[in-house]
């Protein structure tokens, strides 16, 4: 078994958070991880108070055991659900897409549990400073909205720079992953990508087989001029919308209205050639649907076995 | 004082010439992103012994100035 800080400090039999993916990350993913044993995390992206309240209520009827939120900073509605998760009662938020610092001290006297997505050694020490209980360093492997740095370069030195545990995310799809991602020094991983394919995300059927077929090469971040880039599958809609990028013609916000939605449309209504396919670059891994519960234990079975294995490097 | 420090910090971190930088030079004039802020923040703190809101709406270099004099 592995066991490390983020079990105790999650009450979590596995140190696996489930990404706070948009359009993916609900109430049936995230009960199902938390039922196996990780911690499975509800995605408020841009919705409204209402939308995170049936989720999380929708969660509670599916599982007894701890589950999150993730708040995207970025949000018009960040404020009113931060709100919501203090109200509902939920233990752990994890946060993306910014700096959460005006909203820590809310969430640490309702005794919530923050742990804030960093792409930096300074912001990592920034929210350590404001109270975070951990941080989940994400490299810019991962899918959706990434960072610079490669989890590779981006963990050991987050670790150095913090004494709260970290957790590491970007690139993360087996248990070789686990294995390494504790070399690095961290204590647990977030994983978004794999958990697509799970049984109980209930993404369009298309987006699953897209990633499926996805190999190594297949992803491209676009959106850097917006100062938000975005890691997703190749296809027709990234590829124009990296034309557009291109174009000095083309204003900011004619291209952020372009992308307005796309997500959406892949992962809800199938259109995976006109939407956005999110996607980290460890896609190209994946290639069966399975369970969440067999997901989780196939990863840390694995990760076991190659930690138990190590020693034959040795002399 | 505050200012000549903060503009010669600046001007190190983009690696441009500091007599470019005004009091009403914006951080995006500068190119700085969040996290180039973020780590300024963390910079000036340890340059001056002080702790800056982290949320503070800051747009050019004089309001930097301003924030840190009201700390020291």
């Amino acid at each position: 078994m592995i066991k490390t800080k983020i079990c105790d400090l999650l009450g979590v039999k596995y140190p696996i958070i489930q990404g706070g993916m948009a359009w993916v990350a609900d109430a049936s993913l995230a009960s199902a991880v938390s039922e196996a044993g990780g911690l499975g995390i509800i995605a408020a992206m841009n919705a409204g108070p209402d939308w995170l309240r049936n989720e999380i209520r929708e969660a509670k009827k599916r599982t007894d055991k701890p589950f999150g939120v993730n708040i995207m900073l970025m949000s018009p509605f960040a404020a009113d659900v931060t709100q919501v998760v203090i109200d509902e009662g939920i233990k752990i938020v994890t946060t993306g897409a910014g700096n959460p610092a005006k909203y820590m001290k809310d969430w640490i006297a309702a005794g919530i549990k923050v742990i804030p997505v960093v792409p930096s050694v300074a912001l990592a020490k920034m929210v350590e400073r404001s109270g975070a209980h951990a941080v989940i360093a994400e490299g810019g492997e991962s899918g959706g909205h990434v960072g610079e740095l490669t989890t590779m370069a981006l963990i050991p030195q987050v670790a150095d720079a913090v004494k709260i545990p970290v957790i590491a995310a970007g690139g993360i799809g087996d248990g070789r992953g686990i294995a390494a991602a504790l070399m690095l020094g961290a204590e647990g991983v977030q994983v978004g990508t794999r958990f697509l394919v799970a049984h109980e995300c209930t993404i369009h059927q298309n987006y699953k087989q897209r990633v499926l077929k996805a190999i190594d090469i297949d992803t491209v971040v676009t959106g850097r001029r917006l100062g938000h880039p975005v890691r997703s599958l190749k296809n027709e809609f990234v590829r124009e919308f990296a034309e557009l990028e291109a174009k000095e013609s083309v204003t900011n916000e004619e291209l952020e209205r372009f992308g307005t939605g796309a997500l959406r449309k892949a992962a809800r209504d199938g259109d995976i050639t006109r939407g956005c396919v999110m996607a980290g670059q460890i896609a190209g891994l994946i290639k069966r649907e399975q369970s969440a519960e067999e997901i989780i234990t196939e990863m840390f079975t694995q990760a076991e076995e190659f930690l138990k294995n190590a020693g034959r490097w040795l002399l | 004082m505050v200012f000549e420090k903060v503009r010669d910090m600046l001007a190190e971190y983009k690696s441009v010439d500091a007599s470019t930088i005004k009091p009403e030079t914006t951080l995006e004039e500068l190119k700085l992103d969040s996290l180039d802020t973020v780590q300024i923040v963390m910079d000036l703190e340890a340059e001056f012994n002080i702790t800056l809101e982290t949320d503070a709406q800051i747009k050019t270099v004089g309001e930097i100035v301003a924030l840190i004099e009201s700390k020291l």
